[in-house]
């Protein structure tokens, strides 16, 4: 797949043609593996807390009988084991539903993923309210026991925090290969190896279900993209893991197979919450109901059925013409400006952490000539926020806002607007003035999708200046060296996003909660520039969420980042400032599985 | 001109409800008002007006910190039962350098809208360093001879905040948990008047939020630093949670 999944226009498939395409699969699911026969001639009832009781009878032909409310139904399932743990999976005939059923053969304990599509759930309010797509698949979580007679357990399986921060580089036996990266307790960040062909990273909602200290069963479901759904049982020790695809891929087709695969654990993030916290509390659940004076605790609300803690930006996300945005550029554009922070900067508003702008350009003349015919530019700046800049193009001197911080020794980071740009344009200038080198990001408003989203683009070249003797082959460059980050940006005290630089060419942020775990997530392309060991330049362009744009250079000896944000839309556009102090949180040992390679036809 | 008979009650955030200091306190009164009236009943049935209204003024900061905010807007006074005047007559709530009355929706908008939205009202213990003098945790109860008004002042320290302004993912994702609020804490007094309903139970006809200090502090953090926080300056419906006007 070549068009990145937050581009793609998946199909709005009907409820009527995903019950067409579910009726092929009352058979149950495929397998690479052969599946085993745990259950075959078995009788179960299984009870969970707060869900359906599920009464089964396996017959030998990987048929099974389910009697559930009085209603009975047969088809086909699938069966896989795990050590312990036996995992099956069947869809309802006639019904947009199934059950993925995890069972600890050991305690007779038991996970029920109820899971079905053509939900209708609405979000939103107002004018902003939306119908979830049909072909989302939706999951309710169940966690039960069997009923052998015996008295019902006082612990069943549980959600946890335990997976997160860990990484897992899987191989399936279906010639799959993921990295996963459960940076969130709600949330993964996953790179699909051999689906994909740009390893652009996704985020996906998932759950963290503890089973024992070596044993999680896991879910995902690509909510905005595909919507399909991945379940799996994963044995730590061994870094195993048996599940089950379901849903409807980018060609319509649907996937619904059961799978072996074997990892790697490629690194673990430190995750902050208090040491007492167990992440017990599933984030989409509602918080417990305050107690009233004297009386007892009552028990929480029960979140809506399929509840989960999902990013949906593009549902709000307007659709603006390139000159839509250029008629609202007209009436204002506003670098560094007053009400610049009305707009929307990417990922951060305060800006209290940033460094302090610097005065290293005054009294400055220099040249920047970009390489392969780029554009050739003078500057001439005599004071600390204003400075001339010429482009050879047109010759002309122009007089432009600017901010420039010292991002690490005499190296100048700087950023001003393009004067009577169409599309409105920016830059920001990484000048070396030690070795003559010198980076830009090229910035403009508008993409092939959005004329409110912002485009990026890094050229390299040098500066010329009298005393700098600029190289002729040396460049700053685009890195792999951040891959496999994680840090922690703290733009102000009270607003804080953690970054993990998850493939060349993506990353993913997530939003700390009040408790400090880690929840909310998404996902954008990004670059990386190498401008001195530990000093570099991170560019992201928020695609198919709100556009904006966020450059920063990163000093990782210092901790700390400073930079520019670059957005536009209905109120103009608007180049502004941010910065964050950085504690680094951990690193994935992932770089060597990207790159380029031969890929099968 | 209705005759008020002051009583005054050392009260610290914290220890209201500690026995031994009701009972302590008690007997200070009781020799206080020995001098000041001969009406024994009268000082009786005001003692007892007093306990009343400090538990009312407890379930009332109780039912904040826990946000049970349509009790909170059942403790006021109808408007009815009192006329909006430009003076300042009507039921009301000063906050932050706004008026939200009760005849408009105002209490209602406050207590509904913007005390969750902020994350407003939860009881925390006060900023270190910035804790109330002696003198400003002083509370006071006074009621009226005929028992049908009240005047008080108690002590607040409460957690404050206000959502970002923003629609950066930042604050759109910390949403979808809870979060995307600036918090603060704040040290002050309310001064509150009450009144009896037509059935005889305590409302509140005006409580205003005195603000004496505000720092950057939440639970857990060993330090705090003084912050300045914008009055209010836009009201409804320019501000969907704001005030109805400005002091």
């Amino acid at each position: 797949m070549r068009t990145p999944m937050h581009r793609f226009k998946y199909t709005k498939l009907t409820k009527e043609q995903i019950g067409t395409k579910l009726k092929m699969a009352e058979g149950g699911p495929l397998s690479a593996s052969t599946f085993s026969n745990v259950l075959n001639g078995k009788t179960l009832k299984i009870v969970t807390q707060g869900g359906p009781t599920l009464e089964y009878k396996f017959a030998a032909n990987r048929r099974l009988t389910l009697t559930e409310g009085g209603k009975q139904v047969t088809s086909g399932y699938g069966e896989l084991t795990l050590n312990q743990m036996v995992f099956f999976s069947h869809l309802i005939p006639g019904e947009q539903k199934g059950y993925n059923v995890f069972i600890d053969q050991k305690t007779n304990l038991a996970t029920v993923f109820e899971v079905w599509t053509s939900s209708g759930i609405k979000q939103g309010t107002g004018a902003n309210e939306f119908t979830l797509d049909d072909r989302e698949v939706q999951r309710q979580i169940y966690f039960g026991y069997v009923d052998n007679g015996q008295k019902a357990p006082e612990k069943l399986h549980h959600y946890t925090n335990r997976m997160m921060g860990k990484g897992i580089h899987w191989k399936q036996d279906t010639g799959i290969e993921t990295i996963e990266l459960y940076a969130s307790v709600a949330n993964t960040n996953f790179i699909e190896l051999t689906r994909h062909i740009d390893d652009l990273s996704y985020v996906s909602t998932s759950d963290y279900v503890l089973v024992d200290d070596r044993t999680v069963i896991y879910n995902r479901t690509e909510c905005e993209f595909s919507g399909i759904h991945t379940c799996f049982v994963v044995d730590l020790y061994g870094v195993k893991q048996v599940g089950v695809r379901f849903g409807f891929n980018d060609k319509d087709e649907l996937e619904y197979y059961m799978f072996h695969g074997d990892g790697e654990i490629v690194g673990q993030l430190a995750y902050l919450e208090n040491f007492d916290d167990h992440g017990l509390r599933p984030m989409f659940a509602p918080a417990p109901r305050p107690a009233t004076a004297g009386g007892p605790a009552p028990a929480a609300d029960l979140p809506q059925k399929g509840a989960r803690t999902t990013y949906r930006p593009v549902r709000t996300f307007p659709h603006m013409t390139d000159e839509e945005v250029h008629q609202a550029a007209l009436q204002r554009t506003s670098a560094f400006g007053a009400g610049g922070d009305q707009q929307s900067p990417p990922q951060a508003q305060a800006t209290g952490n940033n460094l302090p702008f610097s005065d290293i350009l005054v009294g400055k003349e220099f040249t920047l000539r970009f390489d392969n015919g780029g554009p050739v530019r003078d500057y001439r700046i005599k004071e600390m926020f204003k400075l001339q800049y010429r482009d050879h193009s047109d010759n002309v001197w122009h007089d432009a806002d600017y901010r420039a911080y010292e991002g690490d020794d005499n190296l100048a980071w700087f950023s001003h607007m393009i004067a009577d740009s169409k599309p409105r344009a920016s830059v920001q200038v990484a000048v070396d003035f030690t070795n003559g080198l010198a980076t830009s990001i090229e910035s403009h408003m508008g993409t092939a999708y959005y004329g409110n989203e912002t485009s990026y683009r890094a050229i390299f070249g040098v500066a010329e200046m009298t005393g700098l003797e600029a190289p002729l082959y040396v460049r700053h460059q685009l890195t792999d060296e951040l891959v496999g980050q994680a840090f922690s940006w703290s733009y102000s005290d009270q607003t804080t996003s953690m970054h993990i630089y998850s493939s060349p060419h993506s990353m993913s942020w997530v939003i700390f909660t009040g408790a400090q775990a880690l929840g909310a997530e998404w996902c954008s392309p990004c670059i990386y520039v190498k401008l001195r060991p530990g000093v570099y330049i991170f560019c992201q362009n928020e695609e198919a969420c709100n556009g904006a744009q966020m450059i920063e250079l990163l000093n990782t000896k210092a901790s700390h980042d400073c930079g520019f944000t670059y957005n536009g839309g209905a109120r103009g556009v608007s180049l502004g400032v941010t910065g964050a102090i950085g504690r680094h949180i951990g690193k994935f040992d992932i770089v060597n599985l990207y790159g380029p390679k031969r890929r099968n036809a | 001109m209705k005759n008020i008979l002051r009583r005054s009650f050392i009260w610290k955030v914290g220890t209201a409800a500690s026995a031994a200091l009701v009972s302590t306190t008690g007997l200070s009164i009781a020799k206080a008002d020995t001098g000041t009236t001969s009406n024994l009943p009268l000082q009786a049935a005001l003692l007892e007006e007093e306990k009343v209204l400090r538990k009312f003024h407890q379930a009332f900061e109780q039912a904040i910190n826990n946000g049970r905010y349509e009790e909170v807007i059942g403790m006021f006074a109808h408007d009815s039962e009192e006329r909006d005047t430009a003076e300042g007559g009507g039921v009301r709530v000063v906050f932050n350098g706004g008026v939200f009355k009760v005849h408009t929706g105002g209490i209602r908008r406050l207590y509904r809208e913007r005390f969750p939205a902020g994350k407003i009202g939860r009881r925390m213990e006060p900023a270190p360093g910035f804790e109330l003098t002696d003198d400003q945790q002083h509370d006071s109860v006074e009621v009226s001879s005929d028992l049908r008004s009240a005047k008080a002042v108690f002590p607040y320290s409460i957690q404050v905040g206000m959502p970002f302004q923003t629609e950066s993912s930042l604050a759109a994702m910390a949403r979808l948990h809870g979060e995307g609020v600036r918090l603060w804490w704040e040290g002050g007094v309310y001064h509150i008047d009450y009144r009896k309903d037509a059935d005889g139970r305590w409302k509140i006809r005006r409580l205003e939020y005195d603000t004496l200090s505000r720092a950057d502090y939440r639970a857990g953090k060993s330090y705090a630093q003084p912050i300045f926080v914008s009055r209010l300056v836009a009201c409804f419906p320019a501000d969907p949670h704001g005030p109805d006007e400005l002091v």
